[in-house]
């Protein structure tokens, strides 16, 4: 936990400011976490604050004070699989409207105007990117999740709510589907 | 043979995960985050209270026509009479000939 339970507490009862420094406390982990599961670095800030103004108004139905993590990433995870289901919709129409020529020389001025480092990155991010659009956004957010940012099982139940066989059937099966993208040559 | 292609696979892409992982370092939150959150958490308020404010005004004018309903137009409705004429004055308009015979036959004394 990176802020005391009193501190929860105090937000969960209408304290502006103590909510102030709960946002405060974990907006770098969570703005960090939109970033790998959305794969927008543009984007993340407005998702990052879509969270944390879900959290403001959901906040006092929060059970108790231990289960405030699992219930701040539960929150991420639904406004990240909100804003991958927009993109996703928005991408189609907005492909459709492009020819290939324009949609290739946008990327290279978008790449031109990037730093060796930031080139390196963007090719990893691209990579990831074609790799997980090739599955639902519920197995790109649980594989996210497990294998990127590292969540174990135990708090991988939490945030589902599931059993943890129902959870491991679910990461074998979402790893699998992308194994077999992975080992599928591009179109 | 192919179990050593899947465990290679695997492993490349475990590999893969943790390049991902390290080519996106958590972000530094720009100077204009928090005042940014507490515009869209005050206007999801203001929104808030504007549907409720328009539902309790939808329900204040419901109330004034079901008044203005109970008030004028009932008492206009039951003010004209269902009935014009008693059970008897009916029944004595639809068989007059019944009482004239009944007179006549001398029974009624």
């Amino acid at each position: 936990m990176l802020v005391d339970f009193e501190l929860i507490e105090k937000a969960r009862s209408g304290d502006d400011g103590a909510f102030s420094q709960v946002v405060q406390a974990y907006r770098k982990r969570i703005l960090g976490t939109i970033a790998r599961l959305i794969g927008r670095p543009e984007d993340v800030e407005d998702v990052g604050q879509e969270v944390f103004l879900r959290l403001y108004y959901s906040l006092e139905q929060l059970r108790t004070a231990e289960v405030f993590e699992p219930w701040l990433y539960r929150l991420t995870v639904n406004a990240a699989y909100d804003y991958l289901r927009r993109q996703k919709r928005r991408q189609e129409s907005r492909m459709s409207d492009l020819s290939e020529q324009q949609v290739m020389m946008a990327d290279a001025a978008a790449g031109g105007k990037q730093n060796q480092e930031e080139q390196r990155r963007g090719k990893i991010r691209e990579q990831v990117d074609a790799l997980l659009e090739k599955v639902s956004e519920e197995d790109r957010i649980l594989l996210t999740l497990k294998e990127v940012e590292g969540l174990s099982l135990k708090e991988l139940e939490k945030i589902y709510r599931v059993n943890e066989n129902a959870l491991k059937v679910r990461l074998f099966r979402a790893r699998q589907r992308v194994l077999k993208a992975y080992e599928t040559p591009e179109d | 043979m192919e179990r050593m292609d899947d465990d290679s696979t695997n492993s490349k892409l475990d590999a893969l995960w943790l390049e991902y992982r390290n080519a996106f370092p958590d972000p530094e939150p720009s100077a204009n985050f928090m005042p940014n959150l507490w515009q869209k958490i005050e206007a999801r308020r203001v929104e808030t209270t504007s549907v409720f404010r328009r539902l309790a005004q939808a329900c204040v004018m419901a109330t004034v026509a079901a008044t203005l309903i109970i008030v004028v137009l009932i008492p206009r409705i039951q003010r004209e009479p269902v009935y014009t004429a008693t059970y008897v004055d009916i029944l004595d308009a639809a068989h007059p000939m019944d009482a004239a015979q009944l007179l006549d036959s001398g029974d009624v004394q």
